[in-house]
């Protein structure tokens, strides 16, 4: 038999190896991604990813859903965004180290907050994250003096001291400097998920009435995750404030909180990377498809509803639910069907999506007719178009109806143990 | 005064005005195997809450080895020694059996609000979860969602998260509830086997495994106790045969 002490640090060495394989992606990614305005894309991901983290320490981990979780990382952001003003008057301070101040700031407004919040979870939770969140979104105009009214506050993030000869003029030092948090952040959330407080969070969440008969307050329990989560939120807000260099009233709203449950829940809020995929996948569809068209929080919208309705597990859920076909090796009885159906669902977005742009064209840019949509340029005063879109719209939601009965069939198929 | 590991001295609890509970008196003496026993409704379940602290006192008090514990909440009167389980299986489904085991014995092993232990690295406390586990006989569930075990299985976790603790005195809620003769003879040696050597209440409508497992029975009838007495005096009390065990003895014939 292995002993003990030789077993734990293989143990270690083993959950280890996610972590390296983490950084070295985190290395290398601007040298893959090398077109423009990539590297602000990513610095955007990796301050989502943080936030969405963070929001699922809440959610996913301690069932406690906030609607006010942007109070924590705005509060952090504005902070930031003023010390680093007060560098440029001669304050000691690396640039590096700034986020650690965010997130105390986070931790210090999430320890007055969850003292009376957590108290319980649910609809009272809910009801006073959104209470407090609207206060400080008031403040902020109130209040500007702090949070500078309607123009925000800004600052200069180089006169911060150099730190190692670097000085984050350009945006790929700041890329470092994010990736580097997020790795910190995204380690020590995960070792909080393996620590007592971590896993009582799960079972309160599960069920706090028999946490409580084992010995543990579920207030306490929910208040050390609230406090846990305002901290890396704080973070999230430095970071922020660190890459834009201004911070307004709407980092505080309620959009920005509306925007962090959303990206988390597309991820997947039962699995611990999945708010990282919802932070990737929520932050592509706000700037990539926010370059293509105004209409990109509707479609962000619609695939919230899709996922509360068919993928409560979010877009991780869809994927480990193949674990179960991949390990009784008929993962390829699936190939077939998902490949036929790919075509007219493809089809039918496509066409959906254009008659929704033509509308959107025709009654607000109705001086120009002339409308470009997946690559093709066409009239959009014509009616030809339309009756096209119409029938691929159609045409491809029939097909896909009819096609998904094997894809069904197929699921059932792959996912059926033989007996004996 | 001897101190009893659990008294119940004089306790009412009234829903909106009716009485539920009319003046209880109960006291178990320590390392006593005591059941409770009553028809329907006669206030078993709200006896043990009242206990728990899950329900408030309307008056009257609580003792735990001469320790008030009247209207402590249910994770005081934990801490204080005091351990229970439920009637409808009340686990933590989405995690695994290690895991509810686990968390079951964290508060007792003093890891309390931790956020500096990792669990992986303790080995004590691991080592001793399993131990637990090979008690229940669900070493081959180790990790299996508690949620997706069988109804015996989970009855079985049930006690377990219950006796983790360490608890001395140990409350048990209709432990062979809806289980057949099998189950229902596996379940108690379990309870045999782990409540060795602590104090032990039992709700129990199920009158073969009463007789088999308590040293001494209380008769529950409308909120208030009838009999108390060895399982013979029991048995033989006139008041115990026409309220309730004439009935209940009839029944299991």
């Amino acid at each position: 038999m292995v002993s003990y002490t030789s077993r734990y640090s293989n143990n270690i060495l083993k959950s280890l190896l996610p972590w390296i394989i983490s950084t070295l992606i985190l290395i290398i990614l601007p040298f893959i991604f090398t077109g423009g305005g990539s590297v602000t894309i990513m610095n955007q991901i990796g301050i989502t990813i943080v936030m969405a983290m963070s929001y699922n320490m809440l959610l996913g981990q301690g069932g406690m859903l906030s609607f006010g979780h942007a109070v924590y990382m705005g509060l952090g952001g504005f902070i930031a965004v003023h010390i680093m003003n007060f560098v440029e008057d001669g304050l000691w301070l690396p640039l590096p180290l700034l986020p650690l101040v965010g997130g105390l700031v986070g931790l210090g407004m999430a320890t007055i907050v969850g003292s009376f919040s957590t108290r319980k979870a649910g609809v009272v939770f809910a009801m006073i994250s959104l209470g407090i969140g609207e206060l400080l979104a008031a403040s902020c105009i109130v209040i500007t003096a702090f949070f500078g009214g309607e123009e925000g506050v800004s600052g200069d993030r180089t006169w911060a001291p150099p730190t190692f000869g670097i000085e984050f003029i350009t945006q790929i030092e700041v890329y470092y400097l994010i990736a580097f948090w997020v790795l910190i952040s995204i380690f020590l959330m995960y070792l909080f998920t393996q620590t007592p407080v971590g896993k009582m969070a799960n079972a309160v969440r599960d069920n706090p009435e028999r946490a409580e008969f084992v010995g543990y307050s579920m207030r306490w329990v929910r208040y050390v995750s609230f406090c846990g989560a305002g901290f890396f939120a704080g973070i999230a807000g430095a970071l922020f404030a660190i890459n834009f260099e201004i911070l307004t009233e709407e980092n505080l709203s309620m959009g920005m909180s509306f925007n962090i449950l959303l990206a988390t829940y597309i991820g997947g809020i039962g699995f611990f990377i999945g708010p990282v995929i919802g932070a990737v996948g929520f932050t592509l569809l706000q700037t990539v498809l926010g370059l293509q068209t105004d209409l990109w929080a509707l479609y962000t919208g619609v695939i919230f509803i899709l996922t509360v309705m068919y993928a409560p597990s979010g877009f991780t859920g869809i994927v480990t639910m193949h674990y179960v076909p991949w390990q009784l090796g008929k993962i390829h009885l699936l190939f077939k069907p998902y490949a036929k159906i790919l075509v007219p669902a493809l089809i039918f977005v496509a066409g959906l999506t254009s008659l929704i742009e033509l509308t959107n064209h025709v009654r607000h840019h109705s001086q120009e007719t002339s409308i470009t949509l997946y690559w093709i340029t066409f009239e959009s005063n014509t009616i030809i178009p339309w009756i096209v879109l119409l029938a691929m719209t159609l045409g491809g939601f029939y097909v896909c109806r009819v096609f998904a009965k094997e894809v069904v069939d197929a699921w059932g198929e792959a996912n059926y143990v033989e007996k004996g | 005064m001897t101190l009893e590991a659990l008294k119940i001295d004089n306790v009412t609890k009234s829903f909106s005005g009716t009485e539920i509970i009319r003046g209880l008196n109960l006291s178990v003496g320590k390392n006593e195997r005591h059941a409770v026993i009553g028809p329907n409704g006669a206030g078993k379940s709200t006896c043990y809450n009242l206990i728990t602290g899950r329900y408030e006192v309307t008056s009257g008090k609580i003792f735990l080895h001469g320790e008030d514990i009247t209207n402590l909440s249910p994770y005081e009167v934990k801490r204080k020694g005091l351990s229970r389980s439920f009637q409808i299986t009340n686990i933590f489904p989405k995690m695994s059996v290690f895991e509810n085991v686990r968390c079951s014995l964290l508060w007792s092993m003093n890891y309390k609000y931790s956020f500096w232990h990792l669990l992986g690295s303790q080995k004590e406390l691991n080592d001793r979860a399993e131990k637990i586990i090979v008690e229940l006989n669900l070493a081959e569930r180790k990790n299996t969602l508690a949620g997706v075990l069988s109804y015996a299985e989970q009855r079985a976790l049930e006690i377990g998260i219950t006796i983790a603790g360490g608890s001395e005195v140990i409350l048990l809620d209709e432990p062979t509830a809806g289980m057949s003769v099998s189950e229902t003879e596996y379940i108690v040696g379990l309870i045999r086997k782990v409540t060795e050597g602590k104090t032990l209440v039992v709700v129990e409508h199920d009158m073969g495994v009463v007789f088999d497992l308590a040293d001494r029975i209380s008769v529950l009838v409308y909120g208030e106790i009838i009999a108390t007495g060895s399982p013979q005096e029991v048995k033989d009390n006139q008041a115990v045969q026409e309220a309730y065990l004439g009935a209940a003895l009839e029944e299991e014939h």
